[in-house]
């Protein structure tokens, strides 16, 4: 096509002089900035070695508490840490659902030295997988202001503590008490009272249930209290762990209980968000709702006072009321800390009454994990709350942190899910649950 | 210089006439039912793209209480910028814009930088296998960038950096990362779209030039790139509003929350539990705005940069 082949170089012979010079000044002027930038990054490179410049007086910490209110008290703590110690604390937040789904790849990647997560099985998952720093000797200093279910759920399988509690939240049955006084409801404490309850408020005109489960986490919530009440916390426990079969009868009983339950739960579950259930609630147009004790978020600030909450009530009379949902939120060391000491430091300072005080002063929808906290500023809700968590026998930490992540997420999802649109193949669905639960259980 | 682009046909008197005729005609129709309907059609199809848009502007004026006990599609009890306020001053928002320059402006100069290159020798140098690297460049682009994803993350974290190019010491949570990714991904498309350009230029321009003594570097920078500056415009438009809106690899290969860019760090609105969908809202509008600037300052590059390149030269 071009019949001057000489194209292909960049320098046609017949006229070397003519442009030979700006091209060279060109050259001249690239080779000078590469030259440049080479003897800058040498010198970078010599002062700093290659190696991150270790701080002893600095602690990174990894927060997932992203949205302004807690992170605006988690900020005042860490200020009020930063008085008290040499240290200088360097927040990284990430948006929780995003750290939540990416705490493998944070884990494994450049972990901060501190970090939030959650207590139990959650949290001896990443212990056992040698992810974590042991801090039993943290625990030597603040044990004794935690109770014995504290210890047991900071505890990694191999004995040794792991993780500092900070505030934990009951999941329970909350109701509007100034719309049950107008109709002269009580709440119920066993199984058949609350569905004549049920009955009575379908009767009234209420739905008597909301239920929002677009997200697919709220409805584990259902789950985890119907099989505790009906099997006892030790088969939910084991069941969870993944020890117990999930064709059992007794994890059958546990739907059949519950498509009883699903014509009093308002409709079309899966395509509503909990804050769009609970604002049934909060308009009366629904009798209770079964939720962590964070729905109080959807009330208006002037109507938080009407709200509260009864027990999730008894099924079988062999396990009482006695076990209670309260997942607990707290902290960890990562495995590749660089100051272990400062995050240790950190750690005893975050497990103080005093930092929690500081810290719930903004957050009236949580409980301090420290039992010598002062509760005198708790609204009757709170009070009620440490009650009935410290009368409990025994304390499951939600479906999503008693199981492996993974199984909890991709099949006790959807499987949920497929249940509440229709309970009728309850044996199918136990089936396809079972089988993917040996393929992840048996993945290690 | 200026003689050399005066003859490009770019817009050929032709077409001109074509179109003052037809606009001219258009305007001396009468009004008939079938323009009736056809504006109804066009009007609502309008507004259907346009709901959202306004219902997350309405939205973001009213409190989260009036909404929530009132549904978003009631009359408000009262408006007010407080959640703009609000969004720009405690999610620091201004941050993170910054973020989104310091990743998107190097990758935009540097996706236009190397693919003019590859474009130009594709175009205008009798390279052996031309054809075959365009083909390689324009395949890439149909590769789906989701499943590299796990490869390319173990990959990131395998590869240190030093402490002062990033503080993660590796690839992976680095701006560098992040930008070498863009660039990866989006030089295909611009290679395409440049090269049948460039191919368009007519070749007696180029060899004019090689004639008068311009080398492969002279003909290259002072006459095709000039040329090709409408195509590098509407590129440029492109890929500045592309970059911007990525979500996905900002999410995946960034662990600092204070690195992230605009579109990841609108996540940091919602709470564990609670989240105000009206201060979202107010977000979300502000993060869509240089889009929305962009597009409507810019809008003949942009189309001009969807149609580019359509046509083989």
């Amino acid at each position: 096509m071009s019949p001057f082949p000489s194209s292909r170089f960049p320098h046609p012979h017949p006229h070397p002089t003519q442009f030979g010079v700006p091209v060279l000044s060109r050259r001249g002027l690239l080779r000078g900035a590469a030259v440049g930038t080479g003897a800058l990054g040498l010198s970078g490179l010599l002062s700093a070695c290659g190696e991150r410049p270790a701080d002893e007086n600095t602690v990174t910490f990894g927060s997932n508490q992203s949205d302004p209110v807690p992170r605006e008290a988690l900020a005042q703590v860490v200020a009020t840490f930063e008085e008290e110690s040499d240290l200088t604390v360097e927040v990284n937040t990430v948006d929780h659902n995003t750290f939540q789904e990416n705490i493998n790849r944070y884990l494994q990647g450049t972990p901060d030295d501190v970090f939030t997560w959650f207590a139990g099985y959650r949290m001896q998952f990443f212990a056992a997988q040698g992810l974590l720093t042991p801090i039993s000797d943290v625990w030597e200093d603040i044990g004794d202001q935690y109770s014995d279910a504290m210890r047991d759920q900071s505890t990694g399988e191999d004995g040794e503590q792991y993780f500092v509690p900070f505030y934990y939240y009951p999941w329970a049955m909350f109701y509007r008490p100034s719309v049950w006084a107008e109709r002269g409801y009580t709440p119920p404490t066993t199984f058949d009272e609350y569905i004549a309850l049920c009955d009575r408020m379908r009767a009234d005109g209420l739905v008597p249930i909301a239920f929002g489960n677009e997200d697919g986490w709220p409805a584990m919530g259902t789950f985890d209290y119907l099989n505790m009440r009906i099997n006892g916390y030790e088969f939910h426990a084991a069941l969870m762990r993944g020890e117990e079969s999930w064709e059992d009868p007794a994890v059958r009983e546990v739907f059949a209980t519950w498509a009883e339950l699903l014509p009093y739960c308002q409709e079309g579950a899966n395509g509503r968000i909990w804050q769009d259930a609970a604002q049934a609630l909060v308009n009366g147009e629904a009798g209770m709702y079964l939720l962590g004790m964070f729905v109080g978020q959807q009330f208006p600030d002037d109507q938080r006072d009407d709200l509260d909450f009864f027990p999730f009530p008894e099924i079988n009379p062999e396990h009482g009321q006695g076990a209670v949902e309260a997942p607990i939120d707290g902290f960890l060391i990562s495995a590749e800390a660089r100051n272990v000491d400062g995050a240790k430091e950190l750690l005893r300072f975050l497990a103080s009454a005093e930092a929690q005080e500081l810290y719930l002063a903004s957050d009236p929808n949580n409980i301090a994990a420290n039992s010598t906290a002062d509760t005198s500023n708790y609204s009757a809700m709170q009070n009620k709350a440490v009650e009935l968590v410290s009368n409990a026998t025994h304390i499951s930490q939600f479906m999503d942190r008693d199981t492996r992540p993974d199984f909890a997420s991709t099949v006790m999802i959807p499987s949920l899910q497929q249940f509440i649109n229709d309970p009728s193949d309850i044996d199918g669905l136990l089936r396809q649950i079972e089988e993917q639960k040996q393929s992840i259980f048996d993945d290690e | 210089m200026t003689a050399v682009t005066s003859t490009s046909p770019a817009t050929p008197p032709s077409t001109t006439g074509a179109s003052g005729v037809s606009s001219a005609q258009r305007r001396k129709r009468r009004i008939t039912p079938a323009r009736i309907a056809l504006h109804i059609v066009l009007m609502t199809a309008a507004l259907g793209w346009l709901a959202p848009v306004l219902l997350a502007v309405y939205a973001s004026l009213r409190p989260y209480a009036d909404t929530a006990a009132h549904g978003y599609l009631s009359w408000p009890e009262r408006l007010t910028f407080d959640y703009y306020i609000q969004v720009w001053q405690d999610a620091e928002l201004p941050r993170y814009f910054f973020n989104t320059l310091i990743v998107t402006v190097p990758a935009v100069i540097i996706i236009l930088f190397l693919a003019s290159f590859v474009a130009y020798a594709i175009a205008r140098v009798r390279l052996p296998g031309a054809r075959v690297l365009l083909v390689l460049f324009t395949a890439g682009n149909l590769l789906p960038p989701q499943v590299l994803i796990t490869p390319l993350y173990v990959l990131y974290n395998k590869l240190p950096l030093p402490w002062w190019i990033s503080d993660s010491m590796s690839l992976y949570d680095s701006y560098l990362g992040l930008i070498a990714i863009h660039v990866a991904f989006q030089l295909g498309f611009c290679v395409f779209v440049l090269a049948n350009y460039m191919r368009q230029i007519p070749t007696e321009i180029t060899e004019a030039a090689l004639v008068d003594g311009a080398g492969l570097w002279k003909r290259y920078l002072t006459v095709t790139l000039p040329l090709a500056r409408p195509a590098l415009a509407a590129l440029a438009t492109l890929e500045f509003t592309w970059i911007y809106n990525d979500f996905l690899w900002a999410l995946v290969l960034m662990s600092s929350g204070d690195k992230l860019p605009i579109t990841s760090a609108l996540n940091n609105l919602r709470g564990q539990f609670f989240t105000d969908y009206n201060l979202l809202a107010a977000g979300a509008v502000l993060v869509a705005l240089p889009t929305i600037i962009v597009f409507n300052l810019l809008q003949k590059q942009f189309i001009a940069g969807l149609t580019l390149g359509a046509n083989k030269g």
